[in-house]
């Protein structure tokens, strides 16, 4: 990674290194790395590991890697055998020899990696490309056997997934992790959100209600995320006083958790449907369809609906539901649904009982009939 | 009186006991000028939890909400159902004056579920109503906390907090600031403030709530004397109207 043209920007290399280390840690990665002016020489010395090697110049560069064991090359078996032939064991010795022999002796791309990691030669390198998929796993040090505990090691992967979103500057509405079993056995929990999201808690907050409710069958050894449905960010320009915006996000944040906990059959919005039959005029359901309201003149209709409908008792020609129940309006006749197999005839009417229950029921006027409790006013 | 006892009598901390408190919670108007005379700070309660009490549903209990909850969600707020008592038929509801796109209907299946979705609902701050039926699912057993529970969430997000309940809890304790007892009194509803902060209610209010007689006349046509046609008349009727 070339980090000089970064260097003012995080305040010199001490405060840079510094950041690493902090992120590095929170995630709970150990990691080996070097610094030094020419890329392979900082790969060279990051792979001997040990103490993080520091070079700012070329000639401190030139004298570390000088005590770079050739293992840490990663060369060809053939080329590694032949040089333990030599009796080489460090660059150092390698830099000893007359290079033009080292040339012929062990291939011309051999010369030319040590030469530009010598910085005595330009050393192109091609730009890191951003995944366009993002798709990323993790081995759990442990089998997890209650699904809550794995929030502890999804966090690392939101905080991969918030990176490579930002570096995009996107939002996801779709993720799906995979809790690996082992044994090629593996459950998928997909989480939407309702709008798309991109900060960690957010997406935390999200997975930590649907882990609550999850059951773990048989221990996880691995997690996996992928991101679905990602989306460009949108950004709305922060303004001061205006509620709305975050009233909007809040309401958003809280649907996705009901959502996640308690499944998305069980947060319904309500449209209206045009159809004569009344259980079919009202549409629930978690898509929301919407369709505008078009009852303007229409007879009086109850609030609740009392699915399906309760058949009621019949008494000296009068509906009972707890005593006689009193008919104040109807009948008023619906007929429809011939078309499609739900054909419904019913004579409505709306009733209150001795307690002072507003109710509509209806009539079946075909045999054998019978009295319906069909909805509530409320 | 002394100035400076007139100005601690200020104080929105100190209540004196013949009206209402100095500086009164905000609240929303109820659609019902006679029902926010005797509400303190004049409507529903934000932040603070509310109880419907009625001896059985079906009376007019919604009715009491329905002007409020129209004028809510026509200024653009959400209003959520937490596991309603039976399925709401949308044509009523937008003939009562609310914009649909406004409602959220929660059903959650198990009891600790909706205490959990009426928890969250209340104090996230997005929501400007919850109307919570915990009863039935609790088999009327709700938990001795569960109302302090969702009086404390209402006040972290401010928003309007409505639990429909028996009227036999009327005799329990409550943390609700906010107590009425509802009953059906032909085309009205009778109105016992129960409890309130302020001076205790000295007698009832009888409120004229939508009843379906009275929403679009032009439709309904009585049956005669209230008693329902013999058979004969209703084929007649049928026939009729085919």
């Amino acid at each position: 990674m070339e980090i000089s043209g970064s260097l003012r920007l995080f305040g010199g290399l001490p405060a840079l290194l510094r950041l690493v280390r902090e992120d590095l840690a929170a995630m709970n990665i150990v990691a080996h790395w070097a610094v030094a002016v020419t890329p392979l020489a900082a790969l060279w010395l990051a792979r001997t590991g040990g103490s993080e090697t520091i070079c700012r110049d070329l000639p401190a560069t030139r004298a570390a890697l000088a005590a770079v064991p050739l293992t840490a090359l990663e060369l060809t078996p053939p080329l590694a055998r032949r040089l333990e032939g030599f009796g080489l064991r460090r660059i150092g010795d390698l830099l000893a020899l007359p290079r033009a022999s080292l040339g012929a002796r062990l291939g011309k791309p051999f010369v030319i990696d040590l030469a530009r990691a010598m910085g005595e030669i330009a050393d192109p390198q091609t730009y890191f490309v951003f995944p366009e998929q993002f798709e990323q796993g993790l081995e759990l040090p442990a089998p997890v056997e209650v699904a809550p505990v794995l929030l502890f090691a999804a966090r690392r992967l939101i905080a991969a997934l918030a990176g490579w979103l930002a570096a995009r500057n996107a939002a996801v509405r779709e993720i799906d992790w995979l809790i690996d079993h082992g044994h090629g056995a593996s459950t998928s929990v997909p989480l939407a959100f309702s709008a798309p999201v991109h900060s960690v808690s957010r997406i935390e907050r999200v997975l930590k209600e649907r882990l609550d409710t999850l059951a773990l069958s048989v221990p996880a050894l691995a997690l996996r995320l992928s991101a679905r449905e990602v989306e460009p960010r949108e950004e709305h320009s922060l303004t001061l006083f205006d509620g709305a915006g975050q009233r909007h996000e809040v309401l958003a944040e809280l649907m996705d958790r009901l959502v996640a906990r308690l499944g998305p059959q069980a947060v319904q919005g309500l449209a209206c449907h045009a159809d004569h039959r009344p259980e079919l005029a009202s549409r629930a359901g978690p898509d929301k369809p919407c369709i505008k309201p078009t009852v303007t003149a229409s007879p009086p209709r109850p609030l609740w609906l009392v699915n399906p409908p309760e058949a009621l008792r019949e008494a000296h020609g009068r509906p009972q539901r707890g005593g006689p129940l009193t008919l104040l309006v109807g009948p008023e006749r619906i007929e429809s649904g011939w078309w499609d197999g739900g054909d419904a005839r019913r004579d409505y009417f709306i009733a209150v009982d001795s307690a002072g229950r507003w109710l509509w029921l209806f009539r079946d006027p075909r045999l054998p009939g019978g009295w319906f409790l069909h909805g509530m006013f409320a | 009186m002394h100035s400076a006892l007139n100005g601690a009598l200020q104080r929105g901390e100190i209540r004196r006991g013949d009206v209402f408190a100095v500086a009164p919670a905000p609240t929303f108007a109820t659609g019902f000028s006679r029902l926010d005379a005797e509400l303190p700070g004049g409507g529903w309660p934000r932040g603070a939890l509310t109880e419907l009490l009625t001896e059985h549903e079906g009376i007019g209990e919604l009715g009491l909400l329905l002007p409020a909850l129209a004028a809510l969600t026509h200024a653009g707020q959400t209003v959520v159902l937490i596991a309603p008592p039976h399925c709401a038929h949308a044509p009523a509801w937008a003939a009562a004056g609310i914009r649909l796109d406004g409602l959220r209907l929660v059903l959650p299946r198990r009891s600790r579920d909706a205490l959990w979705a009426g928890v969250e609902a209340l104090r996230c701050g997005g929501v400007a109503a919850t109307l919570l039926w915990l009863d039935a699912l609790f088999r009327s057993q709700l938990p001795a906390n569960s109302l302090r529970r969702l009086h404390v969430a209402a006040g972290e997000g401010g928003g309007g907090a409505f639990c429909f309940r028996s009227s036999r809890f009327a005799v329990e304790a409550s943390p609700a600031p906010l107590r009425l007892q509802l009953e059906s009194a032909g085309q009205q509803v009778r109105v016992n403030i129960l409890k309130r902060r302020g001076p205790p209610a000295r007698q009832s209010l009888l409120l004229d709530v939508a009843r379906p007689t009275t929403l679009s006349p032009g439709f309904s046509h009585a049956v005669a004397g209230a008693v329902l046609p013999d058979a004969t008349d209703l084929r007649q009727r049928n026939r009729v109207a085919a």
